[in-house]
């Protein structure tokens, strides 16, 4: 139990002293497993074995797909689409973005690239119409927030591989509601801030773009989604190759319908899809000796115990405690980090108290997207302001209401376990 | 998931070209799409199956991940909480993260040494693999290469920061 102590303070001191987490992680998890003396050969076979895992090789996939998409102008033409539909007006263009981060939601996998994808349209549309920096780069990192709760959803996949029998297909159909949800309650306040500031008052005089042109135009995008999820449900695919075929499609779309592509850009979007990959990748390697070391330390029972204890046994309190501390690592760490860390403590409370997985899963990747909106530290926040120039402080009082609301939705979904289970449900997943 | 689209402007001039990692990472996510989009393909043309290159298929990804990772060194773009760190004071901040990266090139300079020892007893001992049948200290004795590789980045990045310093 002392090791375990030294591996996790250890491991807290080098995240917080600006030591990348997966070298934090790795480097923990070596020094417990050699005073331990648990055989220090398990360092580089559990680093190539954590990587190398068949359900693992969806995310460049589909970090590809997302990048694909997005170079090829997707965002654009959403955003005309659904500007079509919205209107302009007060708080037109904030709903908007919410709506356009969750179509985009439907073909990337990862938080903060929805958000820069996103950003990249909307930040500039909502700035030219007046809104408040601080207003528009909460909204457009609460809009990418939601990505991660949408299939694809690469933090999906890594729970899969850490918790076998949620199987990827059940958690990206038992994502889209939650998603829906997660967007509706973003909408509510963001429209209502508007309408109270009278953001975007201004722009209600110019014309709508027409609904069937813009709808021809975004067709295209929209059918990413339907491809990826239906491919899925039919059984054609497995989600690694569901993503290749968003892939295949997207360079189609790139090339030959937008041709807004070039062999360069292309050329340019494999680095940088690899190297994006490769973050996520290096840190799962690590994390997989920091987990070895857990489990192997005997500490994972203690820990599970001590959760269930402290909740007093009850399993509304033990979830309540479980989520107030996902919010708070939410926080200072990324999902992947955070499902790799502290899914092997978690999922055995939920087994005690007979969980679904698939739920657990959801709830948890659902505090993870509030995780990346709640400053100081919040991933989203970082890009959007970067973006658009606002500083983290200025987003505070307009982000603490979008938080406030997307929160309700999570009790939501603890007392309704069916706005998550009833589609993987009735579509056969499950 | 998380992963911030890297920018140019965190491009550092490097004495050895780091287009060496990314071309090699670029080139492997193209051929892992392009062999998995090939399986698809084939598998419902005819009733073959390749998916015995599944192996190949990982350790391409493992290869990525890993030469990915040493061009993200040179650029510190690997995922790291900076917030408390950037409050510190000048000096203090500068000490910390020199620190900071001397831990990180330690980590894997240990994954390096250990990963030798893995990929040189799988040689000795003639492990082969389960799919391909192939000897397989030639998938895993690129843990250790690349490990050394990223080691080399962390220790570029160190000097960087010592002559901006001095």
């Amino acid at each position: 139990m002392n090791y375990a102590y030294l591996m996790f303070g250890c491991f807290f001191l080098l995240m917080f002293g600006g030591v990348p987490i997966a070298a934090a992680l790795g480097l923990s998890g070596t020094l417990a497993i050699a005073l331990a003396q648990l055989g220090i050969m398990a360092v580089p076979t559990n680093v190539y074995a954590g990587i190398a895992k068949y359900p693992l090789l969806a995310i460049p996939m589909f970090v590809l797909a997302g990048a694909i998409f997005d170079k090829a102008g997707v965002a654009g033409r959403l955003l005309r689409f659904t500007e079509a539909i919205v209107g302009r007006g007060r708080g037109a263009l904030a709903a908007i973005t919410i709506l356009v981060a969750m179509i985009i939601g439907g073909i990337s996998g990862s938080g903060p690239a929805c958000t820069a994808a996103v950003g990249g349209v909307m930040l500039n549309a909502m700035l030219r119409a007046g809104y408040p920096p601080g207003f528009a780069a909460s909204v457009t990192a609460a809009a990418g927030s939601t990505d991660i709760l949408i299939p694809p959803s690469v933090a999906f996949i890594v729970y899969s591989v850490l918790v076998p029998s949620a199987t990827v297909p059940a958690l990206f159909v038992g994502g889209i509601i939650p998603g829906l949800l997660a967007c509706v309650m973003l909408i509510i306040p963001a429209v209502f801030l508007s309408r109270h500031y009278n953001f975007g008052g201004s722009e209600s005089g110019e014309p709508r773009p027409k609904f069937w042109g813009s709808f021809k135009d975004a067709a295209w995008a929209l059918a990413a989604p339907v491809l990826i999820l239906g491919g899925l449900r039919t059984g054609w695919f497995t989600p690694t190759e569901a993503a290749v075929m968003a892939v295949v499609f997207g360079l189609f779309v790139g090339f030959a319908i937008y041709r807004s592509l070039t062999l360069r850009a292309l050329f340019e979007l494999l680095v940088e899809s690899a190297e994006t990959s490769a973050v996520i990748l290096v840190v799962v390697g690590l994390a997989s000796v920091f987990a070895w070391a857990c489990s192997t330390l005997g500490i994972v029972d203690p820990i599970a115990e001590g959760l269930v204890n402290l909740g007093g046994g009850h399993p509304l309190g033990v979830m309540f405690i479980l989520m107030v501390f996902l919010v708070i690592v939410g926080m200072f760490l990324d999902g992947i980090s955070i499902f790799l860390i502290f899914c092997p403590l978690f999922v055995p409370v939920a087994q005690t108290f007979e969980w679904d997985l698939v739920w657990f899963g959801v709830l948890m990747t659902y505090n993870v997207a509030l995780g990346q909106f709640t400053p100081p530290m919040a991933v989203n926040l970082m890009v959007s302001c970067r973006m658009s120039g606002a500083k983290m402080e200025d987003t505070v009082r307009w982000d603490i209401w979008l938080l406030f609301f997307m929160f309700l939705g999570l009790l939501l979904m603890i007392f309704f376990p069916e706005i998550v289970l009833w589609l993987p449900e009735a579509t056969g997943f499950m | 998931m998380e992963g911030e689209p890297s920018s140019d402007a965190s491009r550092p001039k490097t004495r050895i070209p780091l287009q060496i990692e990314e071309y090699l990472a670029g080139i492997a996510i193209g051929i892992l799409g392009l062999i998995t989009f090939a399986n698809v393909v084939v598998r419902y043309l005819t009733n073959f199956s390749f998916a015995f290159t599944e192996e190949f298929s990982i350790f391409l990804m493992v290869f990525m991940a890993l030469v990915g990772g040493s061009s993200v060194m040179a650029k510190q773009g690997h995922l790291n909480i900076r917030y408390l760190v950037d409050k510190l004071p000048t000096r203090a901040r500068q000490g910390t993260l020199i620190v900071a990266t001397m831990l990180t090139a330690l980590t894997f300079l240990l994954l390096a040494v250990f990963g030798t020892r893995m990929a040189w007893d799988e040689y000795r001992f003639e492990v082969t693999s389960p799919g391909l049948g192939l000897p397989t200290w030639i998938y895993t004795m690129w843990l250790p290469f690349l490990s050394l590789a990223i080691f080399g980045r962390a220790v570029g990045v160190l000097i960087r920061m010592w002559r901006r310093q001095g």
